[in-house]
């Protein structure tokens, strides 16, 4: 394992990117910060800028205004940086798969810009803000 | 007026139309030339008087349609005016929004999706497809090839979805541009906002949507009747039963269905839940914009046994995916009832203090009074809804005006506040919560025993709509059928579309420390406050969105010192 790996895999800061969901997958994600979740205590922190971020916390299909941000987003954060796939938007488009305004999912469009980018999935509609936890704790382990 | 007399007030204009027709006692259906239809449209809003709903735009193979929906709240009516235009070249109508702002956007909506121009409408740039969508694809019409406009597929320039920023050393006169969005650091939806300043106040607000446009309402005639309450209630989570309910509603009056009792009182709770918890949400992060994150913290902690029982009742604890056509697919079973009630007392009691810190705090007082004000006559302009509406002394809610669901059969009230400022907002929400607890406990007493759905054979054709009371203002469906199993035309229209135009009225001459909380007040889907930067003449940026939520808190912290307010403890609450 590099170090640049070792050293993601503590206190990930997190930076969230909503590409057009329905706000669902969204709130879980700041709910996380609330008190009966508080994933704070883990070090896993989520701040205001890319620049800042070990890790994308993406939600939604991407809608086609909202594609070239996301890959301008994932162009600003410092390398390497994990990209999660939040919600079964995010992952494979969800329910809104033939929209004539979506683009996404979001791995083909992280792909346009850096084929070798780290994506992993978290799938539910909306996951449970355990699921995001528990998908957040898997993807370190294995990286 | 009663009923009787808006019938008479609307046959005045009878020689302007072609056919009135009246399915039901509140449902009234008018029609009339396109030639007309300015004319009539501005007889129905500034003479009889209606409240403006939203438009829609249909293709219908031989001509264009524009529908027009009204409301009358005294008696719960709702009356659309439908147009033709029959010239498919170059179809053109007058636009209707020089009188009534409210409907500035769904004229530019239309122009997008189906290619209508409005004459004379004061704005006709881009509203909700993306920049890169090309000039001239319309995807709401049906002969339209959505798959030549993939993205890659021949794209021309298009028109301009944002006023662009002003030149590089454009001189003196060219006033600094506050561009707003589309990514907040802290959550929600994307949105773009472009507000212009001179020094401290706001002179100008400009949105960009198309962000977060999926175009659900394409989607949507894909899907069959029954699929379609899944999709809806995804297009807001927050909003995930009150969709599904307004669309759900407006089938069942076309195909005279009644859900069984008992299905009325599980929607009546589980839409109650879910305004408790929405309501709770934004108290939660109208506290975080001006510095309250314990407030903040608060709020989304008391939030969670509510989001526990939906999940226990519907196995989600967003997106219930619980109302279907002809009643409820889950029941709540009656084993559950005492713990609900166990909850509510809880929920209402840290409600209680939650709204006693706000209303007994004299910093709060001082910081929200008097801002960002929406005086009733903008509020009846802007055709807002809900406690956006309530705040400012319109006395309007669905729940009430057209009763569904059980709503008839309970004891409620409807709040109201007449300052038209972020606390008064604030103390419509706050109160509403109690009255939601109020709604569920009775609800589950009187909570009557039998099945929760009918069985539904076929949607008949015809058209149809529906509306319910969202925790944001009123959602409101259309629905066309051929009698097939799929709609030929869903249109939807969520509150925050016509709340938040009416930022142009509440945001105008405030100061640029009030924005975040201003846009907060109408409680958008997208909250709003995204990420924000100030560009000067230069176009340098010379405040960001952290510097803009400090500006909003350090007024507050400014209010304190002043009042010589003692910083909150855990053992004053
Ligand atoms: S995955 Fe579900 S909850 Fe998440 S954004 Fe999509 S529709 Fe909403």
């Amino acid at each position: 394992m590099s170090w640049k790996i070792w050293s993601l895999k503590k206190s990930p800061w997190v930076f969230h990117v909503n590409t057009g969901a329905c706000n669902n997958c969204d709130i879980e994600i700041v709910n996380l910060l609330t008190p009966k979740f508080d994933v704070e205590r883990f070090g896993i922190k989520l701040v205001g800028s890319p620049r800042h971020a070990d890790a994308l916390l993406v939600t939604g299909v991407v809608t086609r205004q909202a594609a070239p941000r996301l890959q301008e987003v994932y162009r600003q954060t410092a390398k390497p940086c994990v990209v999660f796939a939040i919600g079964a938007c995010a992952c494979d488009k969800g329910i809104f798969t033939t929209g004539y305004h979506v683009v996404g999912p979001v791995d083909k469009i992280i792909r346009e810009v850096d084929p070798n980018a780290i994506i992993a999935y978290v799938p539910g509609c909306p996951p449970k803000p355990e699921a995001i936890i528990s998908g957040v704790v898997k993807a370190l382990s294995v990286l | 007026m009663n009923q009787e007399e808006l019938n008479n007030r609307l046959s005045e204009i009878e020689d302007r139309l072609e056919a009135i027709e009246q399915p039901a006692d509140n449902r009234i259906w008018l029609t009339c030339d396109a030639e007309n239809s300015y004319a009539v449209n501005k007889f129905l809003f500034e003479e009889v008087p209606l409240r403006f709903v939203i438009a829609t735009g249909i293709d219908s193979d031989d001509c264009f349609e524009v529908l027009y929906h009204y409301a009358y709240d005294q008696t719960g009516s709702i009356i659309t005016l439908k147009t033709k235009i029959h010239d498919r070249e170059n179809p053109a109508i007058e636009s209707i929004a020089p009188f009534l702002p409210g409907a500035e956007w769904i004229e530019r909506e239309i122009h997008d999706i189906l290619g209508i121009e409005f004459k004379n409408h004061p704005d006709m740039r881009r509203l909700i497809l993306s920049d890169d969508w090309p000039e001239g694809v319309y995807p709401l019409r049906k002969d339209t090839d959505l798959e030549a406009v993939k993205p890659g597929n021949g794209e021309t320039p298009s028109r301009p979805g944002f006023k662009p920023s002003p030149p590089k050393g454009a001189g003196q006169t060219v006033s600094p541009i506050l561009a707003v969005g589309p990514f907040h650091p802290l959550q929600e939806e994307m949105e773009f906002f472009q507000l212009t300043v001179d020094g401290e106040i706001v002179t100008d607000i400009d949105v960009r949507l198309s962000y977060n446009h999926r175009g659900v309402e394409k989607i949507s005639e894909s899907l069959q009747f029954d699929q379609i309450p899944f999709l809806v209630s995804r297009i807001c989570g927050i909003c995930s039963a009150t969709h599904p309910l307004a669309y759900v509603q407006a089938v069942e009056e076309l195909a005279g269905i009644t859900p069984p009792e008992r299905a009325l009182y599980v929607r009546t709770i589980i839409t109650e839940l879910e305004r408790i918890h929405s309501h709770l949400l934004w108290v939660g992060l109208a506290g975080h914009f001006i510095g309250y994150d314990t407030v903040f913290m608060w709020a989304w902690k008391y939030r969670e046994p509510v989001l526990d029982l939906l999940e226990e009742i519907t196995g989600n604890r967003n997106n219930y995916g619980n109302v279907k056509v002809g009643g409820c697919r889950e029941d709540i079973p009656n084993e559950l009832i005492p713990k609900i009630l166990k909850e509510l007392d809880q929920i209402e009691k840290k409600t209680e203090m939650l709204t006693k810190a706000v209303l007994d705090d004299p910093v709060l007082h001082a910081r929200l009074k008097g801002v960002g004000i929406l005086s009733k006559e903008d509020a009846i302009k802007y055709a807002v809804t809900g406690p956006t509406a309530r705040g400012s002394g319109v006395a309007i809610d669905v729940r009430r005006d057209d009763p569904y669901a059980a709503y008839a059969d309970l004891d409620w009230n409807v709040i109201t506040q007449t300052e038209g400022d972020v606390f008064a907002k604030a103390v419509v929400r706050l109160l509403e919560t109690f009255e939601s607890i109020k709604i569920v406990r009775q609800a589950l007493k009187k909570l009557p025993e039998g099945p929760v759905a009918v069985e539904v054979k076929e949607i008949p054709p015809g058209e149809t709509v529906g509306h319910v009371e969202a925790p944001r203002g009123e959602t409101f469906h259309y629905v066309r059928s051929d009698g097939g199993n799929r709609p030929v035309r869903h249109k939807v229209r969520a509150p925050s579309y016509v709340n938040v135009p009416s930022f142009k009225a509440s945001c105008i001459g405030g100061h640029i420390a009030d924005v975040t909380i201003t846009l907060a007040a109408v409680d958008p889907c997208y909250s709003c406050t995204e990420r924000l930067a100030v560009i000067d003449n230069n176009n340098k940026v010379i405040h960001d969105y952290d510097t803009l939520l400090r500006l909003s808190r350090e007024k507050t912290a400014q209010i304190k010192k002043e009042l010589g307010a003692p910083e909150l403890k855990m053992e004053d609450i």
